[in-house]
């Protein structure tokens, strides 16, 4: 009877040392400073005085009944969000259907596409932004081309799309890789099969390869969209979100409402709500895509 | 006739990736020799290659960053945040990928429900945590917060792993005598091998390049700073002279490009297991 309580109490103990250090670190990274967030949220509050003054749901009605920053902001990022995801998704597929075939530069190609991925996002958006600025004036005029001339910065509409671009450029290497993985693991023989009972390459990529790709497209997706939900750094260094504020996504207006403008509790609001749309959106994108992995 | 046609196709579609690339490439390699062009010469023509090298700009920025010391911050900050997930978060995985009790799974879903919480969330009051805690404004300190940042991934992708070794082992290393860290250390951790690998990269990857933490956190003293944050700063303060600019990116992204030739291979396998498991 002894023996057993010892041992049982032996094994909790052990339960404790293996997990409570990453418990502690976790709550100090996430949950204390969440909590934290969800007070704040609560509360108008400049970052000086000692006390911040309750206003309880006051900035929420705030936020939703007239902030421009935060809808034009939101816009953005949906706009954003969705070509981001579906673009950066196609291309990849393409290109790593292109890459799967058995070429001799292979190894060479992925890792070039590769490459951008493993560089800090804040400088990929500066040194695009000195290839707007300085590098499209001379590529112009060696060239001729009209689509130099733009100002690819300096224009809403383009700024945009250099964002998206750049962003493009620098993670599509990441999506390739997976696609590749996950073309490896489509048998052989089923291709063969489709082939031989006359399916011509469109039919057997629609019909055979795209379907068995659906665990990686629901991976590819799910990061996509957790990735351009949370746009910043590039837009950071890129445009700092001009011309004219054009270009703010939502990450950036919560950074600017709380570091820049010191609005800390109405900061700390949007940023409760950058969450929730986060937490809803990514877990009714794994469910439609588990589902309809299941099926195929 | 119709396999050579295939061959020329293939010659063709192989040609066409190859100057892909290099075009998809082209910006690095702008970037690059405008580092080590002189000030007018950038200003004059962006494309044209430098008309002799001058490497005075790299010894400029080397001083004027102080690189050496960034450097050795970007190490400290990147191998105690390495050294503390793969440690905390394996055994804790195991812990509860063993344990078949209602606690460790709530445990369990607690440490990986974090990964939905976007930083831009709770970015000022992990700042505020931070001051709380005196980790702020210390290399050590930012490289202590990645643990808890780290780990929902890492206890996540050891989980997984874990369920798939066979409990018989630990078994047969209890009955030899082995129980807790021992037993763990010496038999489970390195049949975590592969796993560990790809966490190491993964992180890495993150930890390295990572802003806005950083700027939140160590963006005070120029003694602290990261290699991206100084050179954030950096042209922050050089906004038109681009040549000093180019040579600071190329010097903060050099690093992680040597690191991925050498480890390349490892790398593309780490990131797809980590992305499939992930």
């Amino acid at each position: 009877m002894l023996k057993t309580l010892g041992k049982r109490w032996r094994e909790k103990f052990e339960f404790g040392i293996f997990t409570l250090p990453v418990l502690i670190c976790i709550a100090v990274a996430f949950y204390i400073p969440f909590a934290m967030t969800i007070r704040y949220s609560m509360t108008k509050w400049n970052g000086i005085s000692k006390h911040p003054k309750f206003v309880g749901l006051d900035n929420f009605k705030q936020i939703f009944s007239g902030d421009t920053n935060f809808s034009d902001a939101a816009w953005f990022t949906i706009k954003y969000a969705i070509l981001y995801i579906v673009i950066v998704n196609v291309l990849a597929i393409l290109l790593a259907v292109l890459l799967d075939m058995k070429l001799k530069s292979t190894s060479w190609l992925r890792a070039a596409f590769f490459i951008p991925y493993i560089l800090s996002l804040v400088i990929v958006g500066f040194i695009w932004k000195f290839i707007f600025m300085q590098g499209f004036n001379s590529l112009g005029e060696s060239t001729g081309w009209a689509i130099f001339d733009l100002s690819w910065l300096g224009t809403p509409g383009l700024a945009f799309i250099s964002i998206l671009g750049v962003s493009i450029w620098q993670s599509i290497g990441f999506y390739l890789v997976i696609y590749i993985a996950g073309l490896q693991s489509v048998p052989e023989d089923l291709k063969e099969a489709a082939t031989v009972d006359g399916a011509g390459p469109m039919r057997r990529f629609f019909s055979i390869t795209l379907p068995l790709l659906a665990p990686s497209i629901t991976i590819s997706v799910f990061m996509a969209l957790t990735n351009s939900i949370k746009v910043f750094d590039v837009i950071l260094s890129l445009t700092g979100g001009g011309p004219g504020g054009t270009t703010y996504s939502i990450a950036y207006d919560i950074y600017r409402d709380t570091f820049q403008n010191n609005l800390y509790g109405y900061g700390t609001a949007k940023a409760l709500i950058l969450f929730l749309a986060v937490l809803v959106v990514t877990i009714i994108q794994l469910t439609v895509f588990k589902r309809r992995e299941v099926e195929a | 006739m119709k396999t050579n046609n295939n061959k020329a196709g293939k010659i063709i579609l192989e040609v066409v990736l190859v100057i892909l690339s290099l075009l998809f490439l082209y910006p690095l390699f702008l970037t690059i020799i405008n580092s080590l062009k002189s000030f007018s010469e950038v200003m004059t023509d962006v494309i044209a290659l430098p008309k002799h090298l001058t490497f005075s700009n790299y010894s400029y920025v080397w001083e004027f960053i102080n690189y050496p010391r960034l450097f050795l911050n970007n190490f400290i900050i990147t191998g105690v945040g390495l050294l503390g997930i793969v440690f905390i978060s394996s055994i804790a995985a195991y812990k509860l990928a063993r344990t078949k009790s209602r606690w460790s799974g709530v445990l369990y879903f607690l440490c990986i429900m974090p990964m939905l919480i976007p930083f831009q969330s709770i970015m000022l009051t992990v700042l505020q945590t931070a001051k709380n805690l005196h980790l702020s404004e210390s290399t050590w300190g930012l490289g202590l917060l990645y643990w808890g940042f780290g780990a929902p991934l890492a206890v996540f992708i050891y989980h997984g792993f874990v369920k798939g070794i066979p409990t018989e082992i630990d078994e047969s290393a209890t009955i030899d005598g082995a129980s807790g860290f021992r037993l763990f250390f010496s038999v489970i951790f390195p049949l975590l091998k592969s796993v560990t690998t790809t966490i190491v990269i993964i992180d890495v990857m993150w930890i390295w390049n990572d802003f806005l933490l950083p700027l939140l956190m160590v963006n005070g003293s120029p003694d602290t700073k990261t290699l991206t944050l100084a050179a954030y700063t950096f042209v922050g303060q050089y906004t038109s002279d681009w040549q000093y600019a180019m040579t600071a990116m190329v010097m903060a992204v050099l690093p992680s490009i040597v690191v991925f030739i050498f480890l390349q291979k490892y790398i593309v396998k780490g990131v797809v297991a980590g992305a499939v498991k992930g």
